[in-house]
Order: C-alpha cells, then structure tokens, then sequence
C-alpha cells in the first residue's frame, strides 16, 4: 500500500472510559486523505472525548489510532503539532494575554528553531526567523479576515473573532489534519454563516484533512462529505450526509434529544 | 523506649500546635483560594494579647485567653471586611501581597509596642509537670493537645452541621455558584478570617508556653508549617490536622534521632524534607484534590 | 495610514525616552551622596535577580519563593572562587551564575509536577534546606559566623573600598564603580529578556503560563520550556547573589533568608508582573523605600519608638494602601497614566489606530495573571 492510499486516520475499536462511566466504546472508523469528515451527536454522546483522544489530552482505554500510517497513540502530545495534527477548542484555548498575532505564532512554535540564546541575543538567524514566521502568522489571520485583529490582546475581543483566532491558528500550524471542535458553538446565525464559508474555504483552497466535531446539524450536512453520527458513545450510523438524514436510528436519536432535553443533558 | 515515648508526646502536642495553625491557612484558603501569610503573625498577636491581658491586666488566665480569641477573631473579621473586601475580583497574588503587607505591619508594630524582649505568659502552668512511667509530661503540652482537640471537634462539627459550615463548603467549591444561590459569600469571608485569627490566638498562647517564652520570633512557627498544609493538602482542613501532627512527630523525632552527619539543628528542616519527598509521589498533598483542567 | 505612522511616532516617542533613561541612569550617582549612592546601587542589583524572578514567575507562571537560595548560591560561588581560590572576577561573576542555573536545573523537574502555590511551598524548603546548608558547611559559608566576599578586581579595575578611578576630571569611587558595573549587566539581561519574551521561547513561556494543555498541544514542550525559565531565572539571580554579596562584602547565612524572597516576590509584583520594566521598578520600591523611609522620618518625632520599627511599619503599610489602590503595580499605575493622556489628545476618529492600541493595552493590563 503507497502511503497517498492510507487514510489521514484509522480508529479501530477505540474506548474510554472514567471509572464506571464510559465516554464511548468501540469506535471504528476511517477519515480519508483530504476528506471533511463530521462527527455529530447529541450533547454528551462523546464528541468531544474523542476530540480529546485524538489531540493526545487524554489517554483512551482501549483501541488504536493510526494517523497518516504511523501510531498517534505513541507520540507524545507536545509531538502532536509537528507530526501534522492541529486543533481547536470548544470553549477556546487561546493565551488571553497575548496577541492574536502572538496566539497564532504559538501555532507556528514547531515550526520554528530559535532557543533562548538566539532570541535573547537577537542573532541575525532569530530574526530573520521572526520575520518569516511572523508573515506567514499575518497570512493565515488575512484568511481567516481578522488581519486587523492582529496586534489586539486576545482575552479582549469578542467570542466570535477569538474562534476565528483558532481556527487562523490552526492553519498556522500547517497541519495535515485539522480537529475543529464545535467552532459555531454559542454563535448567531450571521456568525455561524461565516464561520461555516470559512471552514468551507479552508477545505477547498488548502490541503487539509479536515475533521469536524459540530452540534449543529444544519451547518454539518451543509459541508460534510461523510458524517458519523454518535449517541451514548457509539457509532449508529456513518455514511454521506444525505444517507445519515434517512436513517431511523439517528432520527431518533435526535427527536429523543427534543422530547427528553433533561436526558440529553446527562453529564459527558 | 522511654526516650521514644517522651519524644513522641513532645511530637504530638508540637504537631498540633502546627495543626492549628495549619488550620488557619486551609480555612482561608479554602475559601478564597489566598494563602494568608500574616497567619503568623496573627499567632504572635494572640500570644502578646493573652500576656498583655494577663499580666498587665492582672485578668484571670482563662478571661485573657477568651479575651484574646475573641479581640483576634474580631481583628481578622474586620481586616478581611475594611481591606480585602475592597479586592474581590482582583488576582489571588495581590491578596497574597496584602497578606504580606500586614505581617511586615505586626511584625514591626509587637517590638515597637511592647520592646525586643521576652515577657511572661502569665499561664498557670509553668513548667509543672507529671510523671508517667518516667515520661515526663508538661502541663501546658497536655493542655496543648485537649485544647487543640476541643477546638478542631467544635470546627469540624461547625463545618458540618451549621448554616454557615455550609456556606463556607459551598464557597470553597464554587464562589460564583454559591454567590448565585443566595450564600452570603462576604460573610463568609469574612468569617473565615475570624476563625484564621480565632485559632491563631490559641496557637499562639500555647505556642508562647514553657520552655518558650512570649518573643518577637514567635511568629516564624508558620514558615515552618507550610509542610503540614502542604502534606495535608492545602484545601482540607483534616488534612492539616493530620499534616500538622504528622510534622510535629516528625521534627521532635528527628531532633532526638537524627545522626549527626546530617548537621546541627536537622530537626527545623526534616518537615521540608519529608514535604518534598511526599509532593514528589503525591504533587497535591495527601489529601488535596486535584485540580481539573478542562480543555 | 494613520496607523503605521503612530507606530513610528510610539517608536520615535520610546527611543527618546529610553535615550533620556540612559542619560539619567549614567548621571545619576554624580547627584547622590554616598548613602544614596549606595541605595541605588542596591537597586540595581536586586533588579538583576528581580527580572529573573519575573522570567520564571511573570512570565512563566512557576510561582518560587526559592530566589534566596539562587542569590546564595551565587554569592557563595563567588566567595569560594574568587575569595577561597583568589580567581579573577571574571570567572567568578559568570561562574556564579552558571552554578546557580545548574541548581535551577536540578529544582526544574519539581516543577513539572507541582502547580501553583504548591511549587511556592516546595521552593521555599529550597531556602530552608539551603539554609541549613550554609549553617553547616563553614568550608562554603564560614558557617553561622558568616564569611566575608571578594571585591570586584579585573584588569586595571579594582572595586576595593577606597579605590577609585578617575576618569578625565571624574572621580569614580568604590560605591560608583559597582553602581555602574550593575547598571551595565541590568541593562544587558533587560535588553536580553526583552528579546526573548518577544520571541519563540518568551511566547511558549507565556502560552505555559495561561494554558498548559492548549500550550502542550500547540507544540510547545512543556518540560523544556519550564526547564529553560529555571535555567534563565537562576543565572540572573545567581549573578546578582555574587554582585550583592561582594558589594555588601561580607555575609551570614542568616540572610538568605525566605524574607529575602518575599522582598523580591514583592518587588515584580509592586513593579509589574510579567513585564521588563517591572523588576527594575517594583526594586526600586522594595529595595530603596525603607532607606527613603528613614531618611524622612525625623528622629525627634518618633515618640520613643525605635526608628526602625517604625520605618517597617510605614512600609508594610505602604504595601498595602499600594495594593488596595492600585493592583496592577506601577506598570499598571503608567499605562493608567497613558491610556488616559493619549485618550485626552487624541479623540477617537482622528486617531483611531492610537486610541484603538491605548484601549487595547488598557485592558491588557487588566486581564487576571493565573497564577
């Protein structure tokens, strides 16, 4: 098998579980090179554990992850970035203090050699380096249109932007897979347009593999090319958007979440 | 085995001193997430106050030590409610800053009242003793450890079964949630620095007991506390009772069993050496809880 | 546009006044009498460890009460290399901060697993334990007694009390020779904690210090990044501990003492957490206030209380009423002063990029440090 026909991830039975509450369980599946794969559920059917096993935050108890042909379970999670696997956050893991040219040049941190005698010395390589880095942070803002942004302090500005601010940092990062982890949650419908033409432009312009974890159902069967649909931590359908809008089970699923808020609800 | 016996009793009424102060700490802590460095300053107050009223005063001992408690619990209270009420909101450091701030005030503010040198007690006690199988026992260490026991019965029944034992739990565990549910988080700030000051005055009293004298450098008992909060873990108040005694054990013994290699005085530091030996196995103390970083 | 020739007018206002700085700064001691002179000399080395604490601790977020044991471990590598084996200060003031890192090194991995107040707590038994060191270990120390420091001798530059350089009509002596040596090194790790906060490792520090998991999946590796602000931290420190201890001459182990690291603690929060220009500030309060302090309180209306007891309680007062005033330090005390003036000039609309990055830093100031 040549590397470009292996899938950018292969999940086979993948688990985890906090002591007798299981997260999810027996979780198998492929996204594609190249694909913009979505993962929906209802609230606390795991997305978001998973989200976390795969970025390397937490350890899954059983099961194997292989990214890009090699196993992600083996890198360490700060080997993540330069491996080529990037990602955002829910509710936003961006440096509140520093600026959002400064957040998305963190992104580039693994891409970038000077230690703390070629920066503290400010030698021709630091520098040359910084302006290198520092052009290609400012291209990745312009893309995700929050250039002017670029000098503000993060914790500053509002929501929205602070979630463009990921995902620019993301592609900062020059990964090969992006993990974007609900990024129109807590949005208004004019931000949610947005960011969906964003994450749709990203897809298109640049070769990314992409892998969508989203509550919102309108935005997921809009752009997804495959999705796969979780509930109390199992996989009960994965297939094209319009294969999963027919199945009984997600139907269901879905419905009982409208019926029994309280029971979808129950803690992740 | 008899030395073994003298020095465990010297140990534990040591370690509850430690628990009481360590007490101090963790109550506040808990609440406000501050550590209070003027807690040992507060001690060398409550032992001031107890002598001043004592023996200046000519009071009855037991209306001194009452005296002193309820000046110091009054003190802490109105410190929290006039100084640091004004810095909710404002980072945990800037506190720790005020703390400071007000034991570098007490520290200066003892020697310049009452002069640089040692006065008495003015305790009943002296160094009376009994002798219990050739164990000798203090009077002021047997009082030491019934008063500290009685004082953390009566905390710990107030943290379970009153109103505002609840409201300071709730407090520690979530400041905006209790806030939002009606707990009187003020007050109960408030309240959390008279007990810091309510327990330090008897910290402080027996601290200041024989062979020790009331001094200036009554005080730095609390550096030497920090093991105790940190092996009891910094939130839980049985933690520090436990840290506490454990740490008393700990120097006495090492005082009457260290070889002397390890240098002269190697009991002052053994509580440090224990607390690191443990944070390297356990990073949050025996009892702490870990905090959960979401992400 | 407007918004890049505020840029350059910001840059055209800072060089200006860091030229003004400087000029201050070398004229300074020409100004002072010798008790003054001495002060300030104080200062500046105290800064040098100062803006080590805020590497590691401003920066960072490693919170460490440990910085007496640094400065010790400096002074005392001075003493036993330049005093004990009559080495040049040449060797010895690097060296002394080449032991300290190293020990900041072996205190490093504690730190991976401590968090907050945790690691404060574990750092001030590194003062303990050091402390019972230096009590015991006279070949090092000169145990309880204390022992006494090398002056600073290089070249044709002698340090020794009542030596002097003269310099054209100039007349340097011993309290100015170290001032200006101080100077020179604060000014080099300013300039290269500057660069480097601004940089890749500054950067991971800071991303370290608000988000260790986000920061870890960002690529940034933990360990390394808290390794190499223990390592940069203890070497400024380290050199300071050896400049203080030769300047002051002679020391006892009794004063690397958790009071000391207290001081500095304070100084970088009273300067300015997390900012260069805090250390040399937040010094300059700590260090030199309780020598204003004395000088203004005149004997005569101290009502029989002992002045020095009276200066520490004006101080400790002081600390608080600061605190309760103003939170954010002086630095946050100056960019209150400036967001306001360059509110004042320029309106909104005319200015907007200026008014816009004045704002900005306004609120930057106010965002909480996690410790």
């Amino acid at each position: 098998m040549t590397p470009s026909t292996t899938p950018m991830l292969e999940v086979r039975d993948l688990a985890l579980r906090f002591g007798s509450v299981t997260a999810f369980e027996d979780l198998t599946f492929d996204v594609g090179r190249g694909e913009l794969f979505a993962v929906i559920g209802p609230n606390g059917a795991g997305k978001t554990s998973l989200f976390n096993v795969l970025s390397r935050a937490y350890v899954p108890t059983a099961g194997s992850v292989r990214f890009d042909g090699a196993d992600l379970l083996r890198l360490r999670v700060s080997a993540l970035a330069g491996a080529g696997v990037a990602r955002t956050f829910q509710n936003l893991g961006l440096f509140g203090e520093l600026t959002v040219l400064e957040n998305v040049l963190i992104g580039r941190h693994h891409l970038m050699r000077s230690g703390t005698l070629r920066s503290g010395l400010w030698l021709g390589y630091a520098r040359r380096e910084e302006r290198r880095h520092r052009a290609a942070a400012m291209e990745a803002l312009e893309f995700a249109g929050i250039g002017r942004h670029a000098h503000v302090p993060t914790g500053t500005l509002p929501f929205g932007i602070q979630k463009r601010v990921e995902i620019a940092r993301a592609l900062a990062m020059e990964p090969k897979l992006m993990l974007l982890d609900e990024p129109v949650a807590g949005m208004s419908v004019a931000e949610r347009e947005e960011i969906t033409a964003l994450v749709r432009r990203l897809h298109h312009e640049r070769d990314l593999t992409l892998l969508l974890v989203e509550h919102d159902m309108g935005m997921v069967m809009r752009i997804a090319q495959r999705v796969l649909v979780l509930d109390f931590g199992r996989i009960i359908a994965i297939g094209t958007p319009a294969e999963v809008q027919r199945d009984e089970r997600v139907i269901r699923a879905y419905l009982g979440e409208e019926l029994e808020p309280a029971l979808a609800e129950a803690p992740r | 085995m008899t030395a073994f016996l003298q020095l465990l009793f010297q140990g534990v009424a040591l370690g509850c001193i430690y628990a009481l102060v360590a007490l101090g700490f963790t109550v506040v802590y808990r609440a406000s997430k501050v550590i209070n460095f003027a807690q040992g300053s507060l001690l060398l107050v409550g032992a001031y106050l107890v002598s001043f009223l004592a023996t200046d005063l000519n009071l009855p001992f037991v209306a001194a030590v009452v005296g002193a408690i309820a000046l110091l619990a009054t003190g802490g209270a109105v410190f929290q409610m006039t100084v640091l009420r004004r810095m909710l909101g404002q980072p945990v450091f800037v506190l720790v800053m005020i703390t400071i701030g007000l034991s570098i005030v007490i520290d200066s503010s003892i020697p310049a009242i009452f002069g640089g040198n040692a006065r008495i007690l003015g305790d009943p006690w002296g160094a009376s003793a009994v002798h219990v199988g050739g164990v000798t026992l203090n009077w002021v260490r047997i009082w030491t450890v019934v008063c500290t026991g009685l004082i953390l019965a009566l905390y710990f029944a107030f943290d379970r079964f009153s109103r505002y034992g609840l409201a300071m739990r709730a407090t520690a565990a979530d400041e905006e949630a209790a806030l939002a549910v009606g707990v009187p988080v003020r007050r109960v700030y408030a309240l959390t620095w008279a007990i810091a000051g309510g327990v330090a005055a008897v910290g402080g009293l027996f601290l200041a007991g024989f062979p020790s004298s009331v001094n200036p450098s009554l005080g730095d008992v609390a550096l030497r506390a920090f093991p105790a909060i940190i092996l009891g873990g910094l939130d839980s108040p049985p933690g520090a009772v436990v840290g506490g005694i454990t740490i008393g054990i700990v120097e006495v013994m090492s005082s009457g069993y260290a070889p002397g290699w390890l240098g002269n005085d190697f009991s002052s530091v053994a509580p440090y050496v224990v607390m690191i030996l443990v944070l390297l196995s356990r990073p949050y103390g025996l009892f702490g809880t870990r905090p959960v970083e979401r992400v | 546009m407007s918004m890049h020739t505020s840029h350059r007018r910001r840059f055209g206002v800072t060089s200006a006044g860091l030229l003004g700085l400087a000029v201050l700064a070398i004229v300074l001691p020409f100004g002072l009498n010798a008790g003054q002179l001495t002060t300030a000399t104080f200062v500046l080395i105290a800064a040098i460890g100062a803006l080590g604490l805020n590497v590691l601790t401003g920066y960072t977020g490693q919170i460490s009460l440990g910085h007496a044991f640094f400065l010790a471990v400096g002074a005392y590598t001075a003493g036993v290399l330049g005093g004990n084996d009559h080495l040049t200060a040449l060797i010895w003031l690097p060296a002394a901060g080449v032991v300290a890192a190293l020990c900041g090194a072996l205190v490093g991995p504690t730190a991976l697993r401590l968090r907050g107040l945790y690691l404060a707590i574990v750092t001030i038994g590194l003062v303990f334990i050091g402390q019972h060191i230096w009590f015991n270990v006279p070949a090092i120390s000169g145990g309880p007694g204390g022992r006494s420091f090398p002056a600073v001798a290089f070249g044709p530059f002698d340090f020794s009390a009542g030596q002097q350089l003269t310099i054209g009509g100039l007349v340097i002596d011993h309290n100015g020779l170290y001032y200006y040596l101080a100077l020179i090194i604060l000014a080099a790790a300013m300039l290269f904690v500057w660069n480097l906060v601004r940089g890749r490792p500054g950067r991971a520090m800071q991303a370290v210090r608000d988000r260790e998991i986000a920061a870890a999946i960002m690529g940034v590796d933990l360990a390394r990044t808290k390794m190499s602000a223990f390592v940069i931290s203890s070497f400024l420190t380290g050199v300071s501990g050896a400049l203080y201890a030769s300047y002051l001459s002679f020391a006892t182990p009794g004063q690397w003492s958790v009071l000391l690291s207290v001081q500095y603690v304070a100084a970088i929060i009273v300067g300015g957490i997390g900012t260069v220009w805090g250390a040399l500030l937040g010094s300059i309060v700590i260090f030199a206030l309780p020598a204003v302090l004395q000088s203004l309180i005149p004997q005569s209306s101290s009502g029989g209380l002992p002045i020095d007891d009276l200066t520490s309680i004006a101080y400790g007062v002081l600390i608080i009423v600061f605190f309760v005033l103003e939170p954010h330090g002086i630095v946050g005390l100056g960019r209150r002063v400036a967001s306001l003036w360059s509110r004042i000039g320029l309106r909104p609309g005319k200015g907007g990029g200026l008014s816009q990055e004045a704002q900005s830093i306004e609120n930057r100031s106010e965002a909480t440090w996690a410790g």
